[in-house]
């Protein structure tokens, strides 16, 4: 039998109901009423049995059961017949003493003993005569609660109802021990079903494909921690250019997954209702500020590319790094927040937005703090250095295998230290100017409409110009070859996209300087007797292009002539008979 | 690619990309007409300097004997050449329809 440990200031009276042997009958009483704590698994039915079993088998009124609370160290009353659920500290009143005595307290005749307080008798108009308060205690000894059952149905509690309780009380504990634990883990199993289901939310509000931008790589990832993490991320081709957000809610559980899916929802719907970048940063901050609880937050990067101007207006809240990578120098730039994160107060205004010049190469990388901070064994943190590091090496890579190798790097890293909050990368590249190098000959002009072609294709550039460029390319080339026999085996071009075109460079080495923007006009309006091949070329290029310009560097020998071919910029006819193009000098 | 063709009694039929490496197979066949000659154009996609120079030399010497090039099917990039370099103003020129 499992009963308290005895103390030195036991009672006469519960010392010897420990002696006693239980007969066989009392046994029986037992076993039947404890077979009846087997089935229930939940905390409420299974009070009310313990009770139960306790009126059948002591002969009482009444009965209840206080359970012990050791986070407050108080005792809750779940369970009484006629009362409701009452607190009391564990100390107090008899139940009390019985809690940290872990001792039985049987009081014969309840108003001839001045622990016995009549305010409960009182407040219920029940007479209490007799009571009889013994401990719940489990195999471990530690206090699961107190039973106390009142008036006996005739005379007192005795020896033998206090052997018999005591029997009883130890099956009972361990009965409520394990209802106790039971309702724990499914406790515990609604909270993980309730998360895996915000996390299903939060997870479908991601762009399932990513948005094709003519002259652009992007591309975006999520990776949730297990069990808590708050990140989103967008990217969308919308009405006012590229949206790109990357958000991170604070908190644990599941309210920072639906904070951050709410605000997804708000930004898509304030830019798919016309709002400009800073009405909608403005919106979606107030609007959250009156809907998130007082402590949470949004730390969030909104942005819009206009991928045709090579611009992105951001405006971040409390998001940060921001890493700008430069292809020209091989570094990375930091732009700082524009805002406090959102919710965290409501907005009147904004100030300017952020504007990045994205250049030819470029990126930009944001990365949620589940990455920057993620820790490796030894505390030590990935750290900015790192993201950098990856992308100054791996720039040339496309978006997504350069998130790969992010990934595959902060895992390295972390050598099996587990991760703790959601890692997300947003990745925004501007494809680089392409570069081939052309043999000096008729022969590769094939190959440079290859070069150009392929460029319009994966670029997106308008192929109306194509012609025209091929053109300009054609006789720029052939020009090298036939007057610049002596330069090196292969003319390099460069072609970048500009807003509305292209960009082309012709690199000759090791030759003599031949301005093609000084070479005389060509009078079209000659008989056909004087009419010459030569020359025709160049003037058809000034007139076809928005503008030509020739460099030339004497010390190493090297001409470079640059054309420009826009949408917007094609020279009308009109113009061009009477002003020749743009920058031309003729 | 570009291919050049006799397509009949004096119809020339050119196709393709008439860049300067093509220009020397060019100007080998338009050599060999005489008189007033068809160049159907409608398979023609583009056109440089060097191909106008072929088309220029082949029209003075077709000129010389009363005869000369008519260009028919002409796209709109070719016209834009053609105009640009007042060679609308030496050849019939008759635009795609």
């Amino acid at each position: 039998m499992l009963a308290p440990q005895p103390q030195s200031d036991e009672s006469a009276a519960g010392r010897e109901a420990r002696q006693r042997q239980l007969s066989a009958a009392d046994l029986h009483r037992i076993l039947k009423v404890t077979q009846a704590l087997a089935s229930p698994f939940d905390l409420t039915t299974m009070l009310a049995e313990v009770v139960n079993a306790a009126k059948q088998v002591l002969g009482a009124e009444r009965g209840s059961v206080w359970l012990y609370d050791d986070a407050t160290d108080e005792l809750v009353l779940k369970v009484a017949t006629g009362l409701d659920s009452i607190r009391l500290p564990a100390g107090k009143g008899l139940v009390g003493l019985c809690a940290r005595t872990k001792e039985i307290v049987n009081v014969p005749d309840c108003y001839a003993d001045p622990r016995f307080d009549p305010e409960v008798d009182k407040a219920t108009g029940y007479h209490t005569r007799c009571l009889l308060t013994l401990p719940l205690v489990d195999h471990k000894g530690a206090l699961v609660g107190v039973l106390q059952v009142l008036n006996k149905a005739e005379g007192s509690f005795d020896a033998d109802d206090e052997a018999l309780a005591l029997a009883l009380a130890a099956q009972c504990a361990v009965a409520l021990q394990r209802v106790r634990m039971t309702e724990a883990v499914i406790e515990g199993e609604r909270l993980r079903q309730e998360l895996e289901m915000a996390r299903t939310v939060q997870l479908s509000t991601l762009p399932s494909t990513m948005p094709s931008v003519p002259g652009y790589d992007v591309f975006g990832t999520f990776e949730p921690a297990e069990l808590t993490g708050g990140d989103t991320f967008d990217l969308a081709a919308l009405q006012q250019g590229l949206l790109v957000v990357l958000a991170d809610a604070t908190g644990h559980g599941i309210a920072p997954a639906l904070s951050v899916t709410q605000m997804q929802a708000m930004v898509r719907m304030a830019f798919r209702m016309g709002a400009d970048l800073e009405t909608a940063f403005v919106q979606v901050n107030n609007g959250l500020a009156e809907t998130l609880a007082d402590d949470r937050f949004i730390t969030a990067f909104i942005g819009l590319l206009d991928s045709a101007c090579h611009t992105l207006r951001f405006h971040s809240g409390g998001q940060a790094p921001i890493l700008h990578f430069q292809a020209a120098s091989g570094t990375c730039a930091h732009y700082d927040p524009t805002s406090f994160p959102l919710a965290a107060m409501p907005l009147e205004s904004m100030g300017p937005a952020v504007v990045v010049e994205i250049q030819p190469g470029d990126i930009l990388a944001l990365l949620s703090d589940g990455i920057y901070e993620y820790r490796d064994a030894a505390d030590e943190q990935f750290g900015e250095a790192r993201v950098e590091a990856i992308l100054r090496e791996h720039h040339d890579q496309p978006m997504a295998a350069l998130s790969a190798l992010l990934f595959d790097a902060v895992r390295a890293f972390a050598r099996g230290a587990p991760q703790e909050d959601d890692m997300t990368v947003v990745l925004v590249k501007r494809e680089p100017a392409m570069t081939g190098a052309f043999r000096r000959s008729f022969d590769a002009l094939q190959a440079l409409v290859d070069f150009t072609t392929g460029f319009f294709a994966r670029h997106g550039v308008d192929r109306a110009l194509l012609p025209t460029v091929d053109l300009a390319v054609e006789e720029l080339f052939t020009n090298m070859v036939k007057y610049s026999p002596g330069g090196a085996a292969e003319i390099r071009v460069d072609i970048a996209t500009v807003p509305g075109g292209v960009e082309v460079t012709l690199t000759d080495y090791d030759v003599e300087p031949f301005d093609v923007a000084q070479a005389p006009a060509v009078d079209v309006d000659l008989p056909i007797e004087q009419r010459r091949p030569g020359g025709l070329g160049l003037h058809l290029l000034r007139r076809m292009l928005d503008r030509i310009d020739y460099d030339y560097s004497r010390d190493d020998r090297v001409s470079r002539i640059t054309f420009r071919k826009t949408t917007t910029g094609t020279t009308t006819p009109r113009n061009a008979a009477q002003t020749g193009s743009g920058d031309v000098r003729d | 690619m570009f291919a050049i063709d006799a397509g009949g009694e004096g119809v020339v039929v050119v196709t393709g990309r008439l860049d300067a490496a093509q220009c020397p197979k060019a100007q080998a066949l338009l050599d060999g007409v005489h008189g007033a000659v068809t160049l159907d154009c409608s398979g023609l996609e583009y056109l440089s300097s060097a191909g106008l120079g072929v088309l220029l030399k082949t029209q003075k010497r077709l000129m010389a004997s009363s005869g000369g090039l008519r260009l028919t099917g002409v796209n709109r990039h070719l016209q834009d050449i053609f105009r640009y370099s007042g060679f609308d103003r030496i050849f019939e020129i008759e635009p795609a329809r």
